[in-house]
């Protein structure tokens, strides 16, 4: 490997590696889990997509095939956590509903979709019981 | 090649009911009636040859390291047998076509009929031993289904299966008995056992022998004291009683002890063990049907006496014997089958079998009437009809020969037997169609002819052998007679109905005069004899059921309980025990391998691999949470997988992960999420004990094997061998699905096993005491509003096509690159997993039609069409081929025969797993459909106040 490839290669693990410890650290350091939900969905995701591009190159420059494929890993990280994010928010919401006392009303039936705590017995989710 | 077609009509023919029981009632009969038809037909076409004395033989190899070949022969002794199986067999598919009802299944009654039939043909043609004993066993378990087709009757439950535990007892006693008889002649072929008789005659373990096959003819023919699961088998629908219990299958101990006769018998112990068996049967059970009310267990016990009766002859040793035998196995078929088909037709019309409730049923039942008494004359032995000659032709046997030195104490239970026979017949005709009409006749309509008609061939059938017993008996006599004496050379039979005034007609005289006199006066002296018990061989038979139930009760809930840890316990214990004993003489040494630095990374895994071990156990009773621990442990061992170089074990562990993951989490949705502290400080300590000698010894025993140099040899040809002769370059794949395809074939069927298991476990769920904790199982979890959340959705739609479209690459690819088609499964059902997830069980299940039992099946199918695709071709089992292709856009392609089997398991995992998740979630709707309930009526209460 020329050495211009193996300092970029390298510069890409040590960012990728970087961030993950950040992410990581984030994770235990963090007061509130609203606040500790931003570490692995973000900077564990840019740490990991750096490492990816960082065995793309490598791996092109060893073998000579360019394994694009392994971008997909990034995408598909890319669709599943913020679902997971979100996941984990509602639940976090949904154990400490009497929080929801704090916000502000709307005029709809439904306060706020998230809680629906206060949602009156004939609402269209027939299912609504306090939590 | 035709004598094989005979057996094997059947046998195929018993796929067809059940295929066609969606065409009706009527095709299912006729094509069951057309096997039947066309295997007659087949075994009549070498009647002529075998009337003039030869024999057919054919012979396939089977397990030829154990003796055992499908060796077929028919003679005439075969003929008749399996002419009376296949032409009985017709008239019952005719009549229980007529007699069962509507709504009962048909297609799986006739399946398990031609099952019966095709084992019972075999017992009649097998000439070699141990082939003989299959087809006996196949009797066994096709009887165990048909008496229990009522399945929703105790009686029928219960019949069946004492008759399978005393039928299959005697089995196994009779494979020993043939196992020895085998051994001792040095042959297992029947047909060559004639000429060494002398040789077993004379060995010293011919007494055992004899015992052991004796009494498993005496199980199956239901003579003392194995007689009791007879009328217990009365619980079976008639047709059933009428072609097992009474024409073919009882009759197979006595076919079989027709067999062995030439081999067997003139020596003592034959006489003394069955002559007297056979006597007393015959005594005891012509006394015992007179007591019945019940119809079918008089004509149960009618059949128990004249089995005991052909027993008796067969046992007595002489020629005379055997001929009546054979003779009486004809009439009885007749007769007997004809009185088993009334009573179903007086059942049927009536709906009563009580003999105290009938009467008069002269009048409404005309015909049937004629038949029962043509029959039951025959069944006492009056001239002119069959019964009488081969009444006249047993007491001419019996008393020619002397019994512990009496000359006529046969002769005289015979007698006796013979009057007892005449008085419950007489009883019978009397009480159910003669005198006032009984109180359950309200009812009672006119049977249609497919009912009534079998019983009057049979009927007409018995009479004939009486009446033309020349041309019609004497022909069939003859030749099953030269067939059952073995050697040809057989004596000339005159049937006659009139040998003048001699011993046996006197005494024929004096049973009828006095069966007629004891059924008059039988109510008379009958209740004088209310309170006398009999040792009844049922009770004891329960007894002793009930004392092993319960000893083997108390030994599981002394070992088991219940309770996982109490099982494990003991379970580790005895490994460390007998691990223990193994190693104790020489110790464990440790090997020479030298142990390499430890590298940092390893070091690093395997203490985040302890620690989560060991949260899994600190943390086990917040039940969540230690599921996510044993998750953790399981992506720890795949990351030591990748540090292996194993990519397949990884992928496969990672999926085998988030499916058992999902799968746990739905069951544990129902389950406590904390438990309580149960374990008291000792049996902790005790129980931490346990775990770290356990650890210690695995910790050793793995230490031995890794520090020593292990054969390598296979390694090394799997490896060298995987791309020139399985085709493909991944040695884990290929060992998969070719080198040890049969292990994985086994693995699937396990797999397949357990699905249908856990579906009938949680069908079960669904009704008792489970399903009264589902309806009053409240959530103890908070639960989210909105159940289905929009942002998944949207992504698990747009995530399914590129899921499949991955588990295919993996299929594909899984020959030569990490792969395959159990990884291949797996992703395939957690994409599919995900939408039911997501959508709710009910939307996805009405979009995705996938009938995961036909999953299931065809996977399996699909694997074991590989195997016998290769077969068919010549060479062993699983074999695989595979091909060089070159593709003009796709480029070059190695295909190996390996991925359709490949393709089985991959549906066997799909099904398997989805069938799972189905019914955990049909659990989940059930509750939820009670929570509904219970929560609307809570509000209607509220607002009702």
């Amino acid at each position: 490997m020329t050495p211009w490839v193996e300092f970029v290669v390298a510069a890409l693990i040590v960012i990728g590696t970087v961030f993950a410890l950040v992410g990581s650290i984030g994770l235990v350091k963090l007061p509130d889990v609203m606040t500790r939900l931003h570490s692995p969905t973000k900077a564990t995701t840019l740490g990991v997509g750096a490492l990816l591009v960082a065995s793309i190159i490598s791996f092109y420059h060893w073998k000579g095939k360019l394994a694009i494929n392994e971008l997909l890993i990034t995408l598909f990280l890319f669709l599943t956590a913020p679902v997971a994010a979100q996941f984990l928010a509602r639940a976090y919401l949904h154990l400490h509903c009497d929080s929801a006392g704090d916000l502000p009303a709307t005029n709809r039936p439904c306060q706020w979709s998230t809680f629906q705590c206060a949602c009156p017995p004939d609402a269209e989710d027939g299912s609504a019981a306090k939590p | 090649m035709r004598l094989m077609l005979i057996i094997a009509i059947p046998f195929f023919g018993a796929l067809l009911p059940m295929l066609l029981a969606r065409a009706g009632r009527r095709a299912c009969a006729i094509a069951t009636g057309l096997s039947t038809l066309m295997a007659l037909v087949l075994l009549l076409s070498h009647a002529p040859v075998i009337s003039a004395g030869q024999a057919f033989a054919v012979s396939h190899q089977w397990v030829p390291q154990v003796g055992m070949d499908l060796a077929l022969r028919l003679d005439g002794l075969g003929l008749l047998m399996a002419g009376l199986i296949l032409g009985i067999g017709l008239l019952i598919v005719i009549y229980a076509y007529h007699y069962l009802g509507k709504d009962e299944s048909l297609g799986a009654f006739f399946t398990y009929l031609l099952l019966f039939q095709g084992s019972m043909v075999g017992i009649a043609l097998a000439d070699n031993l141990l082939s003989l004993l299959v087809f006996w066993e196949g009797t066994s378990l096709a009887s165990f289904l048909l008496i229990g087709f009522w399945r929703h009757l105790t009686e029928g439950r219960q019949g069946a299966r004492m008759a399978l535990i005393v039928t299959g007892g005697g089995g196994l006693a009779l494979i020993a008995g043939m196992l020895l008889l085998g051994d001792i002649a040095g042959t297992m072929t029947i047909s060559e056992l004639t000429a060494r008789r002398e040789a077993i005659q004379q060995s010293s373990r011919y007494p055992l022998a004899l015992l052991l096959i004796a009494v498993g003819c005496f199980t199956k023919s239901a003579q003392f004291p194995f007689h009791f699961w007879l009328p217990q088998a009365m619980a079976a629908p008639t047709p059933v009683s009428a072609y097992l219990h009474s024409a073919t299958m009882v009759k197979a101990g006595v076919f079989l002890l027709a067999r062995l006769w030439p081999v067997l018998s003139g020596t003592e112990w034959w006489f003394y063990t069955i002559a007297s068996m056979g006597a007393v049967t015959f005594l005891l059970g012509s006394v015992v049907a007179l007591f019945k009310d019940d119809l079918k267990a008089l004509l149960a016990y009618s059949t128990i006496s004249h089995l005991g009766l052909m027993t008796m002859l067969l046992g007595l040793g002489t020629e005379a014997g055997l001929i009546a035998t054979l003779l009486h196995l004809l009439n009885h078929a007749a007769f007997k089958g004809a009185l088993f088909l009334t009573v179903g037709i007086i059942d049927h019309e009536t709906g009563s079998r009580d003999l105290r409730n009938l009467g008069g049923l002269w009048r409404i039942l005309p015909i049937t009437g004629a038949i029962a008494l043509l029959g039951l004359a025959a069944n006492a032995g009056l001239p002119p009809l069959g019964g009488f000659l081969s009444k006249e032709m047993m007491l001419e046997a019996v008393s020619q020969v002397s019994w512990w030195g009496q000359p006529h104490l046969l002769t005289a239970i015979a007698a006796i037997a013979g009057t007892f026979a005449v008085a419950y017949s007489a009883r019978f005709f009397a009480g159910a169609f003669l005198g006032e009409p009984g109180a359950d006749l309200e009812t009672a309509h006119g049977p249609s002819w497919g009912l009534v008609g079998p019983a009057a061939l049979l009927v007409v059938s018995a009479l004939a052998f009486g009446v033309f017993a020349q041309p019609l008996a004497e022909p069939i006599l003859q030749t099953a007679v030269r067939g059952a004496m073995g050697n040809g050379d057989a004596p000339t039979i005159h049937l006659k109905l009139w040998h003048g005034v001699n011993l046996p007609l006197i005494l024929s005289g004096v049973a009828i005069l006095g069966g007629g006199i004891l059924a008059g006066t039988f109510d008379g002296w009958r209740s004088l004899l209310k309170r006398r018990l009999a040792i009844e061989g049922q009770r004891v038979f329960r007894a002793c059921e009930w004392q092993l139930v319960s000893v083997s009760r108390h030994v599981t809930e002394r070992f088991h309980g219940g309770s996982l840890a109490n099982y494990l316990t003991w379970f580790l214990v005895g490994v460390l025990a007998l691990g223990g004993l193994s190693v104790w003489p020489s110790g464990l040494r440790s090997g020479d391998r030298q142990l390499l630095p430890i590298n940092v990374l390893a070091l690093l895994l395997i203490t985040c691999l302890a620690a989560a071990c060991l949260m899994t156990i600190l943390l086990h009773r917040r039940r969540l949470l230690s599921v996510l621990m044993a998750n953790v442990v399981g992506l720890i061992t795949s990351i030591g997988f990748i540090y292996f170089s194993a990519p397949d074990l990884a992928l496969t562990q990672i999926s085998v992960e988030v499916v058992t993951l999902i799968l746990i989490l739905l069951a544990l949705y129902f389950l406590p999420k904390e438990t309580v502290a149960e374990a008291s400080p000792i049996q902790r300590w005790r129980d931490a004990a346990l775990a770290g000698l356990c650890g210690a010894a695995m910790f050793a025993l793995t230490w031995v094997v890794l520090s020593s140099d292990g054969p390598t040899d296979l390694a090394n040809y799997l490896i060298e061998q995987s791309k020139p002769a399985g085709g493909g370059s991944n040695v884990v794949n290929v060992i998969l699905v070719d080198f040890r395809g049969f292990d994985t074939f086994n693995e699937i069927m396990v797999l397949a096993i357990s699905a249908l298991i856990i579906y009938a476990l949680l069908d079960g769920a669904m009704h008792g005491a489970a399903a009264d904790k589902l309806d009053h199982w409240e959530h103890d979890i908070p639960r989210s509003p909105e159940k289905h959340p929009a942002m998944f959705i949207s992504f698990t739609r747009a995530l399914l096509p590129l899921a499949l479209l991955v588990g295919v690459y993996m299929f594909l690819r899984g020959h030569n690159q990490p792969g395959g088609g159990f990884v291949a499964g797996l992703v395939v059902t957690i994409a599919l997993i995900v939408q039911y997830m997501v959508s709710g069980y009910q939307w996805a299940a009405e979009r995705i039609s996938i009938d995961y039992h036909s999953w299931i099946g065809w996977g399996i199918l699909l694997a074991a069409g590989t195997g016998v695709a290769s077969m068919i071709l010549g060479y062993p089992f699983l074999t695989n081929a595979h091909e060089h292709f070159d593709l003009p856009y796709l480029g070059s392609l190695d295909i190996s025969s390996a991925l359709v089997f490949d393709l089985g398991v991959l549906m066997t995992v799909v099904g398997a797993v989805m069938l799972a998740l189905a019914n955990l979630s049909r659990l989940g709707r059930r509750a939820e459909r009670a929570a509904q309930k219970a929560a609307e009526a809570a509000k209607l209460l509220d607002r009702g106040e």
